[in-house]
């Protein structure tokens, strides 16, 4: 097993902002672990992973010269996207997101089998429409 | 910062060769406003280089710096690489077509005949003088800034080359804060080569460095137009700062993923 599973969340800022939407093929993701993992290279990437494991995620963005950090991971709970209660803090001001590493442990309490989804929200550069999200991707444990 | 950073150096080509320094004549932009940027627009930019280091010290994260020189007065850089040659072809071709047209015509009053010529004379233009320093901008014709190809280059309605970065050097460099390098790209807008670096972002300050800049200007010598090099140089600045790397759920070290127990049992 390995101790450490990468989630690249690779997204085109200008599509993503031109669109206001992640979606539309803007935003792709993709994980490195040894388990099936399911919907590589898509938003609904099911990353399985097993207790113990580090997953990371980085942002990166398709041009180089173009802005992307990710600016808060929340797992949902159990209803229609409805948040559980424990989610990543966010930063108010967008500032410094630079300096954040997503990285956390998985569990040995998490359900196994069951796909846990999260709402991953990007901030692109500042301003009104900068900050956009998915709920689509989920974690799920061996 | 995984993003890369780009540096727009504007000069006033015209208003820099007249007073012979790109002081008030340059115009520099970065797209690091939201990171702390000062000065955008002005002729004394300080980038923002925001770095990070790890919980052991350790440096994070480096930045990379990219530079395009732009001219004001100069044909858009965004238009075709052939845009110069097909203008100039065009004007040949337009030329050609109006001598046919004149040596057909039947039994041409005298004074009409020299008054086509010079205008056909006007539309044709005139080919700058190859020199090997300025081989890539010889033997074609000058045009204006909308693409005209122009006859009286005293007027001074010319369109300018692109200036040309030809070394960064000075404080940033001497210092081993920045690395600079002249690349080969295949982006033509950039003329097939831009300047790049990476900034060690370990070494928090303030550093400034010089930009060797190369214009040219059109002059006669000898009958003969000649794109002449004019070379000038220009200082920015580069402020790096460095904070420590944390956990983006926690905001201090790493957990668990905050998954609620049991959420799904």
């Amino acid at each position: 097993m390995k101790p450490q599973v990468n989630i690249a969340v690779v997204v085109d800022v200008i599509g993503a902002l031109s669109d206001k939407s992640l979606l539309n093929g803007n935003l792709c993701m993709m994980d490195d672990g040894t388990f099936d993992s399911t919907g590589q290279g898509t938003p609904e990437l099911c990353t399985v992973v097993a207790p113990g494991q580090v997953v990371q995620w980085s942002a990166l963005a398709v041009d180089l010269q173009t802005p992307v950090e990710i600016k808060s991971i929340t797992f949902l709970g159990p209803g229609d996207g409805e948040d559980a209660g424990a989610r990543g803090e966010d930063s108010g001001d967008g500032d410094h997101l630079d300096l954040n590493v997503w990285t956390g442990v998985v569990p040995p309490f998490m359900a196994p089998g069951v796909p846990h989804k999260y709402r991953l929200e990007l901030q692109m550069y500042e301003g009104e429409h900068s900050v956009l999200r998915i709920d689509s991707p989920a974690l799920m444990r061996l | 910062m995984t993003q890369q950073l780009a540096i727009i150096v504007l000069v006033d080509v015209g208003n820099a060769l007249a007073s012979r320094t790109l002081d008030g004549n340059t115009y520099l932009f970065d797209n690091m406003k939201l990171h702390g940027s000062q000065n955008e627009g002005a002729g004394d930019l300080v980038t923002a280089v925001n770095g990070s280091y790890w919980s052991d010290g350790s440096q994070a994260s480096e930045q990379v710096l990219n530079w395009l020189p732009y001219s004001l007065g100069s044909i858009p850089p965004t238009v075709p690489r052939g845009y110069q040659a097909a203008r100039g072809r065009e004007a040949d071709r337009q030329a050609l077509a109006e001598l046919t047209a004149l040596a057909n015509r039947p039994a041409a009053i005298s004074g009409e005949a020299e008054a086509a010529l010079t205008r056909i004379q006007q539309s044709v233009g005139t080919r700058v003088r190859t020199t090997a320093r300025t081989r890539a901008l010889s033997g074609q014709q000058v045009l204006d800034v909308t693409g005209k190809v122009v006859a009286d280059h005293s007027q001074g309605a010319h369109s300018y080359p692109t200036p040309i970065i030809t070394d960064i050097f000075g404080e940033a460099v001497d210092e081993k804060v920045m690395y600079p390098a002249e690349y080969g790209s295949p982006d033509l807008v950039t003329d097939g080569w831009y300047w790049s670096a990476t900034v060690d972002t370990s070494r928090p300050g303030t550093f400034s460095y010089t930009m060797r800049i190369q214009l040219h200007e059109l002059l006669q010598r000898a009958d003969e137009w000649t794109w002449e090099p004019v070379n000038l140089t220009c200082e920015s600045k580069l402020c790096i700062t460095m904070e420590p790397r944390r956990n983006g759920f926690t905001k201090a070290g790493m957990g668990y993923l905050p998954i609620v127990p049991g959420a799904f049992a």
